[in-house]
């Protein structure tokens, strides 16, 4: 190969339909960050296993209040952890603009809102592979086998992530002080994942919680899923209420930053 | 072509850039050659779409990089002054990446040039070595890497060899003229006259956000006060007679520091020996004579008032 007939990138060499082809790059790069860290997956699959037994379980038994409250518990667990894992794309964000590694990826090809895009649906695909064996776990030992009521439990998942992810990055690209940065997000991800009815019914939770649970996104998550596999059909509103949290935190979300972001007034 | 109309950034009341205009050629070196904090990284950074100009217009081949910044991304390679690299990641596939991320080339031709390009670093040994692993210099040519194996339209490097030791200067050097030479437009900043000097076709000099002047190397000397500098040592205690060296039409100043007199002058060699025998017959002693070509360094300080440091 001569040295002259080695020049190539030009403008419009790189299509639109590059764009979608970087966007899943970037997603991949995200899905790949996970699994440099094995272990974490494993012990937090390990500790997942543990509470659901060790402590559903027994106290299960003792919750007679509740029927099936099992059941209840597990599906909600597999929720709530995946909407945990959502929020991490955040602090990976974050720390990529301390060290400046941000500003790199900015100055690659894609258009602003499909980068965000892109690393949510990374995020949400990583928090997705990474709950899966769990989810496995619950149907296995709950006898979920209707094939219509895991896929809608799996759509469930799935929209939770995407929406978590989303504002997980919005937080991440709009809260600059590294300090304030970390208790936003714990916070958020306190109220998101905690104030809802994933692990508690409304009725048995405290009278502070109540009244923000019936609106936590992971609450519509949870109650839609347990509706899908436990037979009671379609949670419409659930579903609307999920779909509404992802359009925000997605649609909005990327279109408001992107706009920060397009053209650069980040930094 | 590249335009900047009276671009400026502030960063809260600093301008750090400010009204800077001047227009860059295709294929052209065009060194931005100014001290720390002069605003080369954010002119560089507002082309490059990072940072959004909050004055004025930057065009990069006709298209504004507000209206239309995805498009000048496309043309655009950046290797930054702090390496940006993933650091769990070996520069084999930080390179293999960043060429998936801004070129069409095929797997096989990624990895024929990312290997072309580390091999001619002597990185290809190195090339699994975590880069957070590596010392500054190699983690650098790894940076100014990305952008040689991307060989963009536009090739930016933000003062590609910081860090790096003489022989690696030299390489790099190389490897950027013939980037150029295929068909880039290459933008380089630096804080090293020498390093302005030697690699660039244009030298823009850059000092608290403003541009002072632009043209070759060549010309920027020239136009400083003649063009050459005539270093004389005198006697201890001797007091240089300054009016009788103006009366010289190519003498266009002179200074005394001590016993240090420096003349700053045109055709210098013809008129050495005139100055040395003027100087003589005054019964002035002087110890030492030294010509030599006016630098950069001796141009920076004439538009400036200050030297580079
Ligand atoms: N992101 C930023 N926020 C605030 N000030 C900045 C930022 N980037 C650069 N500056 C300031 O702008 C000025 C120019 O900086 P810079 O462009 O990095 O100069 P150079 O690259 O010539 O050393 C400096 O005073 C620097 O402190
Ligand atoms: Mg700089």
């Amino acid at each position: 190969m001569s040295s002259s007939t080695i020049q190539v990138t030009d403008s419009s060499e790189l299509s639109a339909q590059t764009t979608s082809r970087l966007v899943l790059q970037m997603a991949r790069r995200d899905i790949a960050t996970l699994f440099r860290t094995p272990w974490i997956i494993i012990s937090r699959s390990l500790a997942f296993i543990i509470q659901l037994f060790v402590f559903a379980y027994l106290i299960s038994g003792l919750v007679i209040s509740y029927p099936d409250y099992f059941r209840y518990y597990a599906v909600g667990a597999v929720v709530s952890t995946v909407a945990s894992i959502s929020f991490i794309i955040g602090y990976d964000i974050f720390e990529e603009a301390e060290e400046g590694l941000l500003d790199y990826l900015l100055t690659l090809p894609i258009p602003r809102r499909e980068f965000i895009i892109g690393r949510a649906l990374g995020g949400a695909v990583r928090a997705m592979i990474y709950t899966i064996p769990m989810f496995v776990i619950v149907a296995v030992l709950e006898n979920f086998a209707n094939p219509l009521s895991l896929i809608g439990a799996v759509l469930d998942l799935f929209l939770i992530a995407f929406g978590v992810t989303g504002l997980s990055i919005t937080v991440a690209v709009s809260v600059r002080s590294a300090n304030r940065f970390d208790v936003v997000l714990a916070l958020l991800e306190l109220a998101v994942t905690r104030a809802s009815t994933a692990l508690y019914p409304l009725n048995f939770l405290p009278a502070y919680v109540k009244v923000f649970a019936p609106f936590s996104p992971v609450t519509f998550a949870a109650d839609s899923a347990r509706a899908a596999l436990t037979g009671l059909g379609l949670d419409v509103l659930g579903l609307v209420g999920l779909l509404a949290f992802v359009a925000i935190f997605l649609g909005l979300g990327a279109t408001f930053y992107f706009r920060r972001l397009e053209g650069g007034v980040y930094a | 072509m590249i335009g900047f109309d009276k671009a400026g950034k502030r960063f809260g009341t600093l301008d750090a850039v400010k009204e800077f205009s001047m227009t860059i050629k295709d294929e052209e070196i065009l060194g931005l050659l100014g001290p720390n904090g002069a605003g080369k990284t954010t002119l560089m950074l507002m082309m490059g779409t990072v940072y959004r100009p909050t004055s004025g217009k930057i065009s990069v081949n006709g298209l504004d990089v507000v209206q239309h910044p995805n498009d000048v991304r496309k043309m655009i390679g950046i290797a930054f002054q702090d390496p940006r690299v993933d650091g769990i990641l070996g520069a084999f596939d930080v390179l293999n990446w960043h060429l998936k991320m801004t070129t069409n080339l095929d797997k096989a031709e990624r990895e024929t040039r990312v290997e072309k390009v580390l091999k001619a670093v002597d990185l290809w040994e190195a090339r699994n070595k975590r880069t957070w692993l590596m010392s500054g210099g190699m983690r650098k040519k790894v940076e100014d890497c990305k952008v040689l194996a991307q060989r963009p339209k536009i090739a930016v490097f933000d003062e590609p060899t910081a860090f790096l030791d003489v022989p690696s200067r030299l390489l790099m050097w190389k490897m950027i003229r013939e980037l150029r030479d295929e068909g880039s437009t290459v933008i380089v900043a630096t804080n090293m006259m020498d390093e302005a000097e030697r690699l660039s076709d244009r030298v823009a000099i850059v000092n608290l956000g403003r541009l002072v002047a632009i043209d070759t190397p060549e010309q920027l000397k020239s136009k400083t006060k003649g063009g050459e500098v005539l270093e004389l040592t005198l006697g201890d205690g001797q007091e240089c007679p300054t009016d009788l060296l103006t009366q010289f039409s190519e003498v266009q100043d002179v200074t005394q520091e001590s016993n240090k007199v420096t003349i700053y002058l045109s055709g210098g060699r013809l008129l050495l020996p005139k100055i040395v025998e003027t100087l003589t017959n005054r019964g002035v002693k002087i110890d030492s004579v030294h010509l030599k070509e006016v630098t950069l360094e001796d141009v920076f300080l004439n538009y400036t008032g200050h030297r580079l440091e």
